[in-house]
Formats: structure tokens, C-alpha cells, sequence
């Protein structure tokens, strides 16, 4: 009763905004769910999705994106974290413009990324004025190719990942927690990795999500470059295929739901950061 | 040779000169707090003990060592912070076994050592708890004893009550005072409350923008401040001008009033100015005892603040201070009434300009 009572006193026009925002997210998702279930006509079933995992190119292509997302989530945390710590700890001055480069991925569109990529490394690094050449184009081989696209995510998923990172750095307080450490005998080493990384575990788990997500959904980078990730296969065959495009979609977007709630099962204890009174 | 040595250290940030010239010899075993407001380059001096600030100029020795240029992990010295600093991913003994883990001390030390700080905090059923379980003087102890559990050379705290509420901040400075004289380790604390430092220490430094105004044990600092910077951060005083008027006697005047000192007056002639000081809790109304100087006065305001009451007195133009400790029976005049105060000329101290 005092539930209902307390859901009586909210506003209507906060009701109203509730809903028109649940509606609107959900209703699109419904729809998919609800056209990957009709591939047999007059009936509810599993078909679409079973085609969709039976086919060895599923497979193969979003185990290599789950590799490239993976790849791209430990560059990113060797990147980002180091930066974010350095930032706030040495350099606070420096965080406009860390924060302005980070955000440029939002200004710059992913096409342009890879057509730079593409024009600046798919000629050899040689000397300049001489014909010595050091590397080999990148895009010529696998490892190559590998490479230049994990640079390429790792650019597109940084707003996420340092944005994360420097919130979660910001909630722990690392300047006192660092100089704690140091009091105690700790090195920049064991402080980082005893110290601060178990801190911000919540916001490296967040930032990786949202990467992860970036990264096997994305399509531009992998298409062009030419790679046979998990994103160019969807598109591909939603070109000749209804259903299991569908199935494979909502199937992708439970994968992320089942991620966010590892994260809040693995990371529920560690909101509760300050202290009782 | 003094155990902590701090000789001639400054710290320029940019054109800001946070610390000039400081320097302190601290003994083995002493408390010794830096006390001033904010701003004043304590923490700064303490934080260039710690390592985490390199002196501009000078030297910091730590047991005979010149420590200036070590990192501070390699300086021995434990620091407590204003806000915990706790590990909040450790538990309680996490946290205290935290440095000597890193001090590769073996698994039965480190029990034992986790076992005799969480005695000496009063918290030895502690141990599994995290930070956020523990309020907020409970995780101060646990800070007190994570830098204690390395036996450092030296005890660094930075306004580690600040945070707290006054009752826990009483208790709490006496438990720090007696685990440190038990443990007969060398302390610095760093505070802005007045009260704290006279409790705590056994000398205190007074700060005043980055430079030391008076060196003293509380008795010294409180009763004998040097300079009026002291004076007036030290508890309640009333300080003004005077007028030598007769060296020999030792007669000054304060708005046409002659009141005679105790102060060595050598050097100084009939018509120097100075500036004197007399303690609040000094005056007295002189129904109840006359001492050398007596001075008429109206009574300007009555102020009850618990254990003392403090009464405003208006002398010609100036306003004193008067306190008198409260009793139930205290026959307090009324706002308007004439009344006589006096001091003894002891009362009457010289300060610094």
C-alpha cells in the first residue's frame, strides 16, 4: 500500500516522460524480436536464429570481432589509463586538451578515419630521400591489417573508455590514494596496479563494455579495410536475408545486456566507496 | 643531533613562495605540530617531508640521512591524510599489511604485526571489514595504524581530525597523543585548530604566510606569543597601542590610561609606541582582588560560552575582553553598570610588530 502510495504521489508529467522514453527504446526492439520469430508463417519459432548460428561464417566472423574487441579493449586500458592517471595526478592542466582529443571521434566521421588510415599506410615506411625501405605497407599483410584496425577502434571507442577511466579516477581521489601507497613503500608500478587499477574496476568494465559494443557492431573501419568482422557479415546479409539479420541482432544486444549485468554482479559491492557515519 | 632536520627549506611554486627559510629541529620522540591557517605553508613543510614536494632550497635530514632528494617510497617515513586515504578495494587488514607486504616481510610477521595495530587501535574485530563499513574515525584509526605497521622513522600527520565531528576529534587526539608516546615514535601534525595544537604537542611551530612566526611548547606559544600574528591566532586577546611614558617605572599609556608592565623595557625611551597584549582570562574585577593596575570601565556585553563567561568592557574608546570561569553562584554585573577591573603588570606582554 505504501508502495502505491508513494507511486501515486509522482507527477503525471514525469509518468508521461517515463513511458514515452520506455516506448520509444523498447518498442524498436520488440518489433525485432517479434520479426525474428515469424520466419515460419502462422507460427512462433526458434528457425531464424537457429539458421543464424548454424551458418560456420557467423562464427568465424564474430569470434574475430570478439578478438579485435578484446585486442582493442587491452590497447585502450594500456593507453588510456596510464594517460587519465598522469593527467590527474602530474598534469590537471593538460585535461581540456586530452579531453578535446578524446571527443574528436564524435566530430570526425569513422569514414574519414579509415580513409586516412588507408592513404598513409598502404605505401611502404621508407626513409625520406632514400629508397630504404623500414616497413612494408600495412594493409599488404594479415597482422598488418590487424593492427591498423585495433588503432582504428581504439580511436573510436576512446571518448568511451576515457571518460570512464578518468570518472572512475575521479570518485576514488588517486592523488591521496597514490601518495598513500607511496608513504608506504609502494613504486609507480605497484601503486598502479595494486592501487588504482582495483579502483576504478567499475569504470574500466564500463568503458570496455562500451567498446566491446562499438567494436562488433562496427561496419565503416572493417569494411573498408577490408577484414571479415562480425558488422560488414550483419549488413551483408541483411541485404539478402530478413530474418536471421533480426535474430542476429537481438541476439547481439542480449550478448551486451548479459554483459552489463556481469559487470553490476562482479562490481555491486564497490559503489558503496565512502564511508558510514 | 636532532633526529628531523629540517635546515633552511623554502618551496617557490611559480611566483608563489609557499615556504621561506624554515627551519626546525625535531628530537626522537617529540610531537611537534605546525600550526597555522590555511595557506600558511604547513602542509607544504609537511609534504617536503614526506617526499612529495621537493624543497626549492635546503635540506631535510631524517636520522642523520639527507633525505631532500629521496622519492618517497624509499624515506621511512609513515603519513596519515585529512581524508583517510584507506584503500577502499582492502579490507581493514588489507590495509594495514599493505606496506609490509611491499616490504617483503613474511606472512607470520605480517599477522602478527596486522594483530598488535589492531590492538593497539582498539579494533581486533576489524579486520574483515572495508572502509565504507567503518565511520569515520573508525577508518582514521585504521589509517593511524596503516602508517604505523612499518615502524616508520618518522610520523607524518596531515589535519587527520579535520573531517570528523568535535566530540570524536577529542577522543580521538588523545588516542593519537598516547599511541604515540607508547610507541615513542617522532610526529609532525599539521593543523589550523588551536586547541588541537596546545592538546597534542610538544612544541608547536606557528606559520604564518610561509614563514615561521614562533617556535614553543604550548605553554610557551600560548602565554609568551611573540609576535601579534600569535597573539591573535592563539586564543582571544586584547591587543593595542601604547606609549612608553616612564621606563624606569615601567608605566605605558593605552588611551589615557597609565598601566604598568613587567616587560624588559631596555633600549626603549619615554614616547617609543609598542604594542601590548593582555589575555582575556588575566582581568579580573578588581572587587575581587586588585592587582598593580586597575582600570575603570563600563560594561559593554556579557557573553555565556559554557565553562567561562566572557564579558565585553569599554575602557575610554577601546573594547576589552574580560573571561571568568562560570559557577552557578556568579553575581555577573548588568550591561551599562561601572565597574574596576585589574591585571597584575605580568599580564601586560610585548609583542613583536
Amino acid at each position: 500500500m505504501k508502495l502505491f502510495a508513494r507511486f501515486l504521489k509522482i507527477p503525471f508529467w514525469s509518468w508521461f516522460w517515463l513511458i514515452l522514453g520506455v516506448l520509444y527504446y523498447f518498442l524498436p526492439l520488440y518489433a525485432t524480436l517479434d520479426f525474428s520469430l515469424r520466419m515460419e508463417r502462422g507460427k512462433i519459432s526458434l528457425k531464424a536464429y537457429q539458421m543464424a548460428f548454424a551458418d560456420p561464417e557467423f562464427l568465424r566472423t564474430f569470434g574475430y570481432s570478439i578478438f579485435l574487441a578484446v585486442m582493442t579493449i587491452i590497447v585502450s586500458i594500456a593507453l588510456v589509463v596510464p594517460t587519465a592517471y598522469w593527467v590527474r595526478l602530474r598534469l590537471p592542466q593538460a585535461r581540456r586538451f586530452v579531453e578535446f582529443i578524446t571527443l574528436m571521434p564524435f566530430v570526425i566521421p569513422a569514414i574519414i578515419l579509415v580513409f586516412g588510415l588507408i592513404r598513409i599506410y598502404s605505401s611502404p615506411l621508407t626513409i625520406p630521400f632514400t629508397s630504404i625501405t623500414l616497413m612494408q605497407p600495412l594493409t599488404n599483410f594479415k597482422v598488418g591489417t590487424n593492427i591498423l584496425i585495433i588503432g582504428g577502434y581504439v580511436v573510436l571507442g576512446l571518448p568511451y573508455m576515457y571518460r570512464s577511466v578518468d570518472t572512475g579516477m575521479r570518485t576514488v581521489d588517486v592523488l591521496t590514494l597514490t601518495e598513500a601507497a607511496q608513504s608506504m613503500g609502494a613504486n609507480w608500478p605497484t601503486t598502479i596496479i595494486k592501487v588504482i587499477l582495483p579502483n576504478v574496476r567499475t569504470a574500466l568494465l564500463s568503458g570496455s563494455l562500451l567498446t566491446f559494443a562499438i567494436v562488433v557492431g562496427e561496419v565503416i573501419l572493417a569494411s573498408f579495410l577490408g577484414v571479415p568482422a562480425f558488422g560488414p557479415y550483419l549488413f551483408l546479409l541483411g541485404q539478402h536475408r530478413a530474418f536471421e539479420p533480426a535474430a542476429l541482432s537481438f541476439a547481439t544486444f542480449l550478448l551486451t545486456w548479459a554483459a552489463m549485468g556481469i559487470i553490476q554482479l562482479v562490481t555491486g559491492g564497490q559503489s558503496q566507496s565512502s564511508g558510514a557515519h | 643531533m636532532a633526529y628531523l632536520e629540517l635546515d633552511n627549506i623554502s618551496k617557490i611554486f611559480g611566483k608563489t613562495t609557499a615556504v621561506a627559510d624554515f627551519n626546525l629541529k625535531v628530537e626522537r620522540g617529540e610531537l611537534v605540530s605546525f600550526l597555522g591557517p590555511s595557506g600558511c605553508g604547513k602542509t607544504t613543510t609537511l609534504r617536503m617531508v614526506a617526499g612529495f614536494e621537493t624543497p626549492t632550497n635546503g635540506k631535510v635530514v631524517i636520522n642523520g640521512k639527507d633525505a631532500t632528494n629521496l622519492p618517497p617510497n624509499q624515506r621511512d617515513v609513515g603519513m596519515v591524510f585529512q581524508a583517510y586515504a584507506l584503500f577502499p578495494n582492502m579490507t581493514v587488514a588489507g590495509n594495514i599489511s599493505f606496506g609490509l607486504k611491499i616490504a617483503r616481510k613474511s606472512n607470520n610477521e605480517i599477522k602478527k604485526r596486522v594483530d598488535e595495530m589492531l590492538e593497539l587501535i582498539h579494533m581486533p574485530k576489524f579486520g574483515n571489514r572495508y572502509p565504507y563499513q567503518l565511520s569515520g574515525g573508525q577508518q582514521q584509526r585504521v589509517a593511524l595504524a596503516r602508517a604505523l605497521a612499518l615502524s616508520p622513522q618518522v610520523l607524518l600527520l596531515d589535519e587527520p581530525l579535520s573531517a570528523l565531528d568535535a566530540k570524536i576529534r577529542v577522543n580521538l587526539r588523545a588516542e593519537i597523543r598516547a599511541i604515540q608516546r607508547e610507541l615513542g615514535i617522532t610526529a609532525i601534525y599539521v593543523t589550523h585548530d588551536q586547541e588541537e595544537a596546545l592538546s597534542i604537542s610538544d612544541r608547536i611551530v606557528v606559520m604564518y604566510d610561509g614563514r615561521t612566526e614562533q617556535i614553543g611548547t604550548p605553554f610557551q606559544i600560548y602565554n609568551f606569543p611573540e609576535t601579534a600574528f600569535v597573539a591573535s591566532f592563539i586564543g582571544t586577546l586584547n591587543a593595542f597601542n601604547a606609549e612608553i611614558v616612564d621606563v624606569q617605572q615601567k608605566i605605558l599609556k593605552i588611551e589615557g590610561i597609565n598601566v604598568v608592565t613587567a616587560e624588559d623595557l631596555e633600549g626603549k625611551k619615554n614616547g617609543d609606541k609598542v604594542m601590548i597584549a593582555i589575555r582575556p582570562e588575566r582581568l579580573n574585577f578588581s572587587s575581587e582582588q586588585k592587582k598593580a593596575n586597575l582600570i575603570d570601565c563600563t560594561i559593554a556585553n556579557i557573553t555565556f560560552l559554557g565553562s567561562i563567561v566572557r564579558i565585553q568592557v569599554k575602557v575610554g574608546e577601546i573594547n576589552l575582553f574580560m573571561d571568568t570561569f562560570n559557577n552557578p553562584f556568579l553575581d555577573l554585573p548588568r550591561i551599562g553598570d561601572k565597574a574596576e577591573i585589574t591585571c597584575s603588570k605580568e599580564a601586560v606582554i610585548f609583542l613583536k610588530q
